[in-house]
């Protein structure tokens, strides 16, 4: 009859419909041919009530640190996600740009060498093209800028550039004849498709030395193009490569090439290609070239993450404080547990638990908010924008739809692991007050 | 030779004397230089029930304290169950059971819980209190086990924080004014519980207490007056 009874307190589900009681249930009742008591590991059971107690769904304290490691792991999830998501968005543009990979000749190299055909039957080279890079100077009336310029070959540049993409206003075969400006260029001078320029060569200034004249070429705008990396879209212009390669006196030589291959082999087909090539050229893969501003955006999200880590470790000792003042809220009780034969690690654990508990729901709620709102993330950053700032501002400047995020596994676990020590951690000072506490006083106080 | 259970006795001569449960010999306590009691002696059989009455701040609570282990002494010794007890150094003392003014039952658990966490620590979850019925039965507590400590009287809490000292069957019962918390009626009706429950399970037992009334129930009466125990004579 016992036993049924106490079978029926700790183990029949039905009797505990709150997950306040059902927790203990599921992990302390250890069935016996006795039937359960509290249970052998009673220390889990007093960590779980003293947060959720009995007929009650958790105490003020636990759920304001709950909600306190929530915030810090949401925010550490959101900000990461969204600097992941712009990282990803910021090297898929790299490469876009520039290539995959590029090989640089250090003089002026012939378009046509023998060592291209064998770089395209490489394995994962999907395909090839020349440029030409330098910077000139043009006039558009009364207005002079000095864009970048970069020629490229109409005929094979497409198939390394997505210029499709790029391209804003004007045809992509306007390529073979004419410029594309970019936006921002475009409309600094006023220029549209059709408009015409002047653009000096660099030469010019050598011809006037030997007091000579070299005049411009008048290039037409075939098209504007955008690419959504600022730099490249503040001033470029790109030339046929014929008229770059005369810009330059290059004759038929070009600068170098830019290599399109399967992004998962990059390093092996760098490795191939510079086997390759003869001296004088180098092939380097789009992070190589990067490295550095690859490496300072490392660093920011590194800096973020250890900045931000500040919020959890503020919730994570704010839940100490309120521990400590269950120690001694609890001294009688915690005294008491001694006289029946507890050990002050057994204490300790009771408290260890409360707070690996705290840290692990609070982990679990800043995930699921971070899914929440990196879900919605579009919808909140539109609203914010119409509210706060100019609309498309953001869409001007990154060039994004929508705002990029990326959830990483390894940030995850990182945070997870950081939080639970940093919980872990704030329970010492409790445990470290519950070591002092003097047993016999409490025991007579009232 | 070492004694086994409470029912091991000496024999001398042709005579045999059961061994006391517990043995407190020339017990002493000072704070500083003023001294609380001294050379405190006695002894107590098993099932046998001591009150100590005294003033209040003759140091009746210091004393029981240091008889279950808890406080330290400045000399003497305390054999319970033919085992010296460690004043100070040592939170518990298996066979001793304690009952204090205030109940310290954990709000957060239910009744059932709080009568089983002192079981569970000490046994862990493979034993169940044999005398689980017994108990429940003797202090009217079964119909009180779901309900959570907060929404109990005075009464019902003492009654199961005395259930809670004795479901372990400890061998001594150190009771510290149980009844002060209690008026006078609630307090008659504990205090009759508890001797029934010592009775019951032949457990011995210390009570301090300020009522006469309540000490004359006990087998023996002690007074602690300016620092001396003595023994009333009924």
């Amino acid at each position: 009859m016992v036993l049924r009874q106490m079978n029926a307190v700790f183990v029949e589900p039905s009797l505990h419909g709150k997950l306040s009681s059902a927790f203990p249930i599921a992990i302390f009742a250890s069935p016996t041919h006795h039937g359960c008591t509290v249970g052998h590991r009673w220390n889990f059971l007093l960590a779980w009530r003293y947060l959720f107690p009995k007929k009650r769904f958790g105490t003020f304290f636990t759920w304001m640190s709950v909600v306190g490691i929530a915030a810090g792991v949401a925010l550490l999830m959101i900000v990461l996600s969204i600097m992941n998501g712009f990282d990803t968005h910021i090297a898929e543009k790299l490469i876009q740009i520039n290539g995959a990979i590029k090989i640089i000749a250090r003089r002026p190299v012939a378009k046509d060498e023998v060592f291209l055909e064998n770089i395209r039957r490489l394995p994962h080279v999907k395909a090839i093209t020349p440029y030409v890079a330098g910077i000139s100077m043009m006039q558009v009336g009364e207005r002079v800028a000095l864009p970048k310029c970069l020629g490229l070959d109409a005929e094979t540049a497409g198939s390394v550039l997505p210029l499709e993409r790029f391209l804003a206003k004007g045809s992509l075969d306007g390529l073979k004849d004419g410029a594309w400006v970019s936006e921002s260029l475009a409309h600094e001078c006023g220029l549209d498709v059709g408009d015409t320029f002047e653009l000096y060569s660099p030469l010019a200034l050598e011809a006037m030395k030997k007091e000579e004249l070299l005049l411009p070429r008048e290039v037409t705008v075939a098209g504007l193009f955008k690419t959504g990396w600022a730099e490249a879209d503040r001033s470029t212009v790109l030339l046929p490569l014929e008229l770059s390669q005369e810009l330059y006196a290059l004759s038929d030589n070009v600068h170098g090439f830019s290599v399109e291959a399967d992004r998962k082999h990059l390093g092996e087909v760098c490795r191939a290609i510079n086997n390759l090539l003869p001296p004088g050229l180098v092939a380097y893969t789009w992070n190589t070239l990067n490295a550095d501003f690859l490496y300072i955006l490392k660093l920011e999200k590194a800096m973020c993450f250890f900045v931000l880590l500040f919020v959890v470790a503020v919730a994570a000792f704010s839940m100490s404080s309120g521990l400590m003042s269950a120690v001694v809220r609890k001294r009688r009780e915690l005294s008491l547990l001694r006289t029946w034969g507890a050990t002050r690690t057994d204490l300790s654990l009771v408290f260890g638990l409360q707070s690996l508990l705290l840290g692990f729901l609070g982990l679990l709620a800043g995930f699921v908010a971070a899914a929440v709102i990196l879900h919605e993330r579009n919808a909140i950053v539109r609203g914010l924008t119409g509210w706060l700032l100019p609309k498309d501002a953001l869409w001007n400047f990154y060039d994004v739809e929508t705002l990029p995020a990326v959830w990483s596994r390894q940030d995850m676990l990182w945070i997870a692991l950081l939080t639970l020590t940093m919980t872990l951690l704030a329970s010492l000072l409790p445990i470290g007050r519950m070591y002092k506490l003097p047993l016999v006083q409490n025991l007579r106080r009232g | 030779m070492e004694p086994q259970d409470t029912e091991v006795a000496t024999e001398i001569g042709d005579q045999t004397v059961a061994k006391p449960l517990l043995a407190v010999e020339n017990l002493s306590k000072s704070f500083g230089i003023q001294p609380l009691w001294r050379n405190v002696s006695f002894t107590l059989h098993e099932g046998e029930s001591l009150s100590i009455c005294g003033a209040s701040g003759s140091g009746k609570s210091t004393l029981l304290l240091a008889i279950g282990g808890l406080e330290t002494v400045q000399s003497g010794t305390v054999m319970f169950d033919g085992h010296p007890v460690i004043g100070g150094r040592q939170a518990h003392v298996k066979g001793i059971g304690y009952v204090f003014q205030h109940y310290h039952l954990v709000e957060e658990l239910t009744v059932r819980e709080n009568l089983l966490l002192p079981f569970s620590i000490r046994f862990g979850s493979r034993q169940m209190p044999d005398i689980w019925d017994e108990v429940l039965d003797l202090l009217g507590l079964k119909e009180l086990l779901d309900r959570l400590p907060t929404v109990l009287s005075g009464g019902e809490q003492q009654r199961a924080a005395l259930a809670r000292a004795v479901l372990a069957k400890p061998k001594l019962l150190l009771a510290d004014e149980p009844t002060g918390s209690l008026d006078e009626a609630t307090g008659a009706r504990v205090m009759k519980l508890l001797l029934q429950v010592c009775r019951c399970f032949r457990m011995s037992l210390i009570l301090v207490t300020h009522s006469p009334m309540f000490a004359e129930q006990t087998d023996r009466r002690m007074v602690l007056k300016n620092g001396f125990l003595s023994e009333q004579t009924p």
